[in-house]
């Protein structure tokens, strides 16, 4: 196997050899024009990264699962006889295939789907931004959707807290127009930790992280779900919800120094105070 | 259960011999009294009707040979309550509970027909003493529902005693798998939930498919507003769909099915659930089917009512357990489905056409239709016809033979405007296309399609741009809203249909109709997004004009759309009775003895009150 690497190793990269490396044949893109070899069943946003192309996308994240659901991403694949929109997002790539992304019926896709967002979501600037950056100045719908305001639906949220806490504190809620992303009966819930992990994937800045200093809690909004905040020994800054310390020194139990224990009751600022107090501590001791 | 106990079938020749011995048990001097329990005829009382009978079977004594039995939809509902007296095929329609004493004196134990609750030709003024001569059957062809009426959908021996569970032994006991499949694909048969895919290519990708276990599934979440054929058939001849199923699982290689009922249809759940247990104690499902290799069991799971369930995928997940929302299918169910194994999901009917396929052969079933439809297709009939019921035609035949032949025509003299098929996605085909064949490609390019069976007549008072709102408010409310155009899309489209029944559309609104469905069918994620625009399209196509008054003229042709026509007393018809003067709240009339009344179109709420109440409809929309 060695020798036959050292060979295929000296051979010119254009003959195929990582597909023959790599034991399976790979499947080639070709993007307005651009030609990219990708790994079987990547997806078509995949291949447009590798080929430096843009396509929007919102209810995309490479950390959690494929929803597919904003059809921000449409973009056409060549069929032959016939053009389909598919959405990059999730489109496997099993053969060689031919995708338009700048054609004018791809773009026309893309633009409707976020003239419909933006009648949804009207005040959120970061969907204003990436709308302009599409080419989208206005759009033509009035606001008809009023379930949960600002709100997308993309399900990022929902997904980070399923697939990456293991919370499931929030969940799809109704149907249709009527679908919301809430907490269980729309109470504030001690399902969630407020760890902030929606508001730190939500793409159009809709969920929030609030901090109460007065009560020392972490709000989680617009779920209304509050938390203890562990807050600074030293300073009373606040530091991290009492929730999510406790699960991630249930994870490290068997660490018991004393010390260590000690220095995370503090803020990262008054613990590198705290280090720095003792280097020159000991430096006054070195010298002495 | 009658016959023959608990008596599991070992071998083919076991479920022979108890068909011979059931045939020979039954007297073929046995008179039956064939009392319709589908959902029509049940609404207007039938199970009651059946009761009778019974008592009056009992009473005749063990002398007389004759039994009552409660039978599945006979598809003339109009005509509900439904008995048919065998043998002879005698048809009695509206029966009530008084008439159940003389047709059983007279017609059962004297042989003699009770006139007048025959059925009467309308045109003609005809009375038919047979099925066979009334034209509502006369030409239908039944292969889904060639069971229906004739079978005790509780009762295997009567299924088996029909011909049922033949096409079953005939496969296992020497067709390979592979020829199943090819038989099938000689017989032409699409898919009958909508879609029209070819049975047979399904089954073999999903017999290719690797994986294992692999499901089959048969679709019975059937939604559509007015719709009802899958329906008859899972409560009219319920093994029929399970003889389907275990053809299929055997010829793809799947040991469990499951069958998706919405939970709207109790009777269906009961009816299979009673067939399913009466098909394992016979040893027809389970281990070792009729003592070959083959084993396969069904379940049932009930759906809790979302339309989206009836799409394959918002199935599959409802299956398992999930919210009904549906997926890509970039990656075919064939291959993985059903918590991500290859899994087959076929509609009610389409399984019920598979033992027919088998038994006859697909030559047989591809006699029947066009080139690339064929076969029979089950619809509902419904609206603004005078035979509403559910009807089997042969591919091919006319939307005007349907009509006018079986359907009867329009009723009150009126005209006929439109004819909605292929449930809410679909489109409303006007009458210069009312020549057009019964045929999934065919109504595709008229802008409609075949989906899953259900037909609306519309006649001429209809308002179409209203019935395109009716139909994207019902897809608006049902769509799950998970992907955006679907979501916020339906929603801007009723938001402008909204505004043109109401009489304030602007010009234009007719081209962002037109935006707004171009974008659903190219984005939506699922079939219910991507055609719900055919109602809207479909009726811009066609009445434009229509639409056009709403909008420019602020009137509704039709009189549909409240305040955009007026009423008025026309002066040579009243009578100056003064009923519509008392009963106006709004004080919006005037008049006096023998002088013509008037209505004060500046007071007039166009509440309709008058127009109710005229006795000599001298009341008008104008």
């Amino acid at each position: 196997m060695h020798a036959l690497r050292n060979v295929l190793g000296k051979m010119p990269l254009h003959c195929g050899v990582k597909g023959i490396m790599k034991g399976k044949p790979m499947p080639t893109v070709t993007i307005d024009g651009y030609k990219v070899e990708v790994e079987k069943d990547a997806t078509v946003l995949d291949a447009a990264k590798k080929a430096g192309i843009w396509i929007p996308t919102l209810c995309y994240h490479p950390a959690v699962s494929c929803d597919a659901s904003c059809r921000l991403c449409m973009v056409e694949l060549d069929r032959g006889d016939w053009r389909q929109l598919i959405t990059s997002c999730n489109y496997p790539v099993r053969r060689d295939i031919v995708v338009y992304v700048s054609s004018e019926r791809a773009q026309r896709a893309r633009r409707g789907v976020m003239e419909l967002l933006l009648a949804r979501a009207p005040e959120s600037q970061e969907l204003r931004a990436l709308a302009e950056r599409m080419g989208v100045k206005e759009t033509r719908y009035p606001n008809v959707t009023e379930s949960q305001r600002n709100c997308i639906l993309c399900g990022l949220c929902v997904r980070v807290c399923e697939e990456i806490i293991g919370q499931s504190a929030i969940a799809f809620a109704g149907r249709g127009a009527e679908r919301t992303v809430a907490v269980p009966f729309r109470q504030p819930s001690d399902d969630c930790i407020g760890c902030g992990a929606c508001a730190a994937v939500c793409p159009v800045g809709t969920i929030k992280v609030r901090i109460h200093q007065e009560q020392q809690e972490v709000e989680i909004s617009p779920f209304k779900s509050r938390a203890k905040l562990v807050v600074c020994e030293k300073c009373g800054a606040p530091i991290i919800s009492t929730p999510v310390s406790e699960q991630v020194l249930g994870k490290i139990k068997n660490m018991s120094s004393e010390e260590f224990r000690q220095r995370i009751r503090l803020c990262p600022k008054c613990r590198k105070s705290q280090t720095a107090g003792r280097l020159e501590a000991a430096m006054v001791y070195k010298k002495e | 259960m009658t016959g023959l106990g608990n008596t599991r079938l070992s071998s083919f020749a076991d479920l022979e011999r108890m068909r011979e011995e059931l045939f020979s048990r039954r007297a073929p001097s046995t008179k039956s009294v064939h009392v319709c329990t589908g959902p029509g005829c049940a609404a207007k009382g039938s199970p009651k009707l059946y009761e009778l009978f019974c008592a009056a079977v009992k009473q005749a004594g063990a002398d007389v040979e004759v039994q009552a039995k409660a039978v599945g939809c006979h598809g003339l509902c109009e005509y509900g309550p439904i008995v048919l007296i065998q043998p002879g095929n005698i048809f009695y329609q509206r029966v009530e509970e008084p008439d159940v004493a003389e047709i059983f004196r007279e017609t059962v134990l004297g042989g003699r027909v009770v006139e007048r609750l025959l059925y009467e030709n309308p045109a003609t003024g005809e009375k038919a003493d047979t099925v066979d001569k009334i034209p509502f059957y006369k030409a239908q062809k039944r292969i889904a529902l060639a069971y229906n009426g004739l079978i005790d959908p509780t009762s295997i021996e009567d299924y088996i005693v029909a011909g049922g569970y033949t096409a079953l032994p005939k496969v296992l006991n020497g067709m390979a798998p592979e020829e199943i499949i090819t038989e099938v694909e000689r017989s032409g048969l699409r898919g009958r939930g909508g879609g029209g895919f070819p049975t047979a290519r399904k089954w073999r990708s999903c017999r290719e498919a690797e994986g294992f276990p692999k499901y089959v599934i048969c679709n019975g979440d059937e939604g559509d507003p007015g719709a009802f054929m899958d329906r008859a058939i899972m409560e009219g001849n319920p093994h029929s769909v399970i003889e389907g199923m275990l053809i299929g699982a055997y010829a793809i290689g799947s040991e469990q099915g499951y069958i998706y009922v919405r939970n709207e249809y109790p009777l269906s759940v009961e009816r299979l659930n009673e067939a399913i247990e009466q098909a394992k104690d016979l040893g027809l499902l389970g281990k070792n089917i009729l003592g070959s290799s083959f084993s396969f069991d069904i379940r049932i799971n009930r759906g809790g009512g979302a339309f989206v369930c009836g799409e394959s995928t918002a199935l599959m997940a409802s299956l398992e357990g999930r919210p009904g929302e549906p997926r890509a299918k970039y990656i075919h169910t064939v291959e993985s489905g059903l918590r991500g194994k290859p899994t087959n999901l076929n509609n009610v009917e389409t399984w019920a056409n598979i033992p027919q396929i088998i038994k006859h052969g697909g030559e047989w079933f591809a006699g029947i239709g066009t080139e690339k439809s064929k076969g029979t297709k089950v619809f509902s009939l419904v609206g603004n016809v005078v035979n509403t019921g559910l009807v089997e035609v042969p591919m091919g035949i006319t939307l005007r033979r349907i009509i006018d032949e079986i359907g009867g025509g329009i009723p009150d003299g009126k005209r006929f405007k439109a004819v909605q098929t292929g449930g809410p996605s679909g489109g409303c085909i006007p009458t210069e296309h009312l020549d057009a064949r019964v045929d999934f490609d065919e109504l595709t390019k008229l802008g409609s399609m075949m989906g899953s069976g259900g037909m609306i007549v519309m006649d001429e008072d209809t308002c179409m741009v209203k019935v395109a709102k009716y139909f994207t408010d019902f897809l608006q409310k049902e769509s799950c809203g998970k992907c955006t155009p679907c979501r916020e899309g339906l929603s801007q489209m009723l938001y402008i249909l909204d505004r043109i029944t109401d009489g304030e559309g602007q010009v234009g609104d007719i081209e962002e109709l037109e935006i707004l469905a171009d974008l659903l069918e190219g984005t939506a994620l699922c079939a219910l997004g991507k055609t719900a625009a055919n109602p809207v399209i479909s009726t811009i196509r066609y009445f434009r004009d229509e639409y056009d008054a709403h909008i420019l003229d602020r009137h509704c042709p039709a009189k549909e759309c409240r305040g955009l026509f007026r009423y008025e007393i026309d002066p040579e018809a009243c009578k100056s009775c003064g009923i519509c003067l008392k009963n106006c709240p709004a004080d919006a009339i005037t008049g006096d003895k023998k002088v013509p009344y008037v209505i004060n179109q500046e007071k007039c709420t166009l509440c309709g009150t008058c127009w109710e109440k005229c006795p000599f409809t001298a009341v008008l929309k104008v």
